[in-house]
């Protein structure tokens, strides 16, 4: 088709549009979505015994709260990968609160390692896994649905932000019902599960996110006109 | 855009045109071993993701690093498809015939020496000479041929066939 024949069937067809709103704001519907959800989850799962006690101790809290603004970090970064002509350095946000529940979880192994006796407390502790993509699941195909709205600059990056959200947020809610606190038990089995969300949702990136599809709708569009 | 945003078609034809032009340079500057096929092409496919994404446009924002994000991406997408494309085309060389038996080969096949086939045509017999001399050099009908000759189109089938025959025996035992 000739590019002139062409812009004049885009304006043709140039219906007024929704603007999306800020990433910040986007990502606050989200939480307004994934917050209930986990709620329900921990309620279902029925939380720990000893969870008044935990709120009173201070890895616990550091470790949670840096886990739930590894999720919130991970959420703008994620949304604002989608909007072109933002500053890419946007995309490291979630790494301050990372590292801090990084930092905090190995801080806790080191202990462990020089009062004696880490390795022997190490079990294998496979509920993680399906707990964490439980908890994460609804989170995880909201912020999927919300990305697609988007331009797909960087499908792989906004994809492992999304699926770190969405696992930070699960991580959030299984500490509330799974009473493992121990620091190597969490950084290997959590935040091990945690990593490789990430790493599979990245992996999967392309196969939401992608030029294609977005320019195919287009182009049924013109044609049906 | 922002205009655009709210569904005026004039704001956003206008948009679109201004921006097009430096799309091309863009893309040319970028990709200059395309052709000029290719290059409207890849404007095309830019245009067309612009629309796809219009609603992602804050107005706060420069419009500029907006439009250049989207068309570097494109490019780059290109490339990556020029890329994968190549890698998985075999070359080949362009072969003249299907198969390299000399049978397949007859029509291709070129008298080098004319003077040789006619010489190789005045010693055939006459039935099977005035065959070839009507359906062959003056490219007669096989019905015109056989009324000109008085024979039957059977008899000049099975002539010409003969003549054929002798000929590529005669030419290449030389």
């Amino acid at each position: 088709m000739d590019t002139d024949k062409l812009i004049a069937s885009l304006t043709e067809n140039a219906d007024p549009v929704q603007r999306l709103p800020s990433p910040w704001v986007r990502t606050a519907s989200w939480f307004a979505i994934a917050v209930p959800y986990i709620a329900v989850i921990v309620m279902m799962m029925a939380p720990r015994d000893d969870l008044a006690v935990k709120f009173t101790d201070f890895r616990f809290l550091l470790e949670q709260i840096a886990a739930l603004c590894t999720a919130i970090g991970a959420a703008v970064a994620a949304f604002q990968s989608i909007v072109p002509g933002y500053n890419r350095r946007f995309l490291l946000l979630p790494l301050v609160p990372l590292s801090v529940w990084l930092a905090s979880v190995g801080e806790g192994c080191v202990e462990a390692w020089l009062r004696g006796g880490a390795l022997q407390n190490f079990t294998s502790d496979f509920l993680c896994i399906p707990a964490i993509a439980l908890v994460g699941m609804l989170p995880a195909v909201a912020m999927a649905l919300m990305l697609r709205k988007g331009a797909p600059l960087w499908p792989h990056t906004s994809a492992a932000l999304g699926g770190l959200a969405a696992a930070g947020l699960g991580n959030f809610g299984l500490r509330l019902f799974h009473g493992q606190d121990a620091s190597l038990m969490v950084l290997v089995w959590q935040m091990g599960t945690v990593f490789m969300l990430t790493i599979l949702c990245g992996w999967a990136g392309r196969l939401f996110l992608d030029w294609r599809p977005v320019v195919a709708r287009v182009r049924r569009n013109l044609a049906a006109h | 855009m922002q205009a655009a945003q709210a569904g005026d078609m004039r704001a956003y034809e206008r948009l679109l045109r201004e921006i097009t032009p430096r799309l091309r340079q863009m893309v040319r500057k970028r990709r200059q071993f395309f052709t000029a096929e290719e290059v409207e092409d890849l404007v095309q496919e830019i245009l067309l993701s612009i629309h796809a994404v219009r609603a992602t446009y804050d107005p706060k924002r420069p419009f500029m690093p907006w439009l250049s994000t989207i068309a570097h991406n494109r490019l780059i997408d290109s490339a990556r498809r020029f890329y994968r494309g190549k890698s998985n085309e075999v070359q080949m060389d362009e072969l003249p015939v299907t198969f390299a038996g000399d049978w397949t080969n007859i029509e291709n096949e070129e008298y080098r020496d004319p003077e040789e086939l006619s010489i190789a045509i005045k010693s055939l017999p006459e039935g099977q000479r005035k065959a070839i001399e009507m359906l062959k050099l003056r490219e007669m009908s096989l019905k015109e041929a056989a009324a000109a000759s008085g024979t039957t189109i059977g008899a000049l089938k099975i002539s010409i066939h003969r003549a054929v025959l002798n000929l590529r025996k005669a030419l290449n035992k030389e």
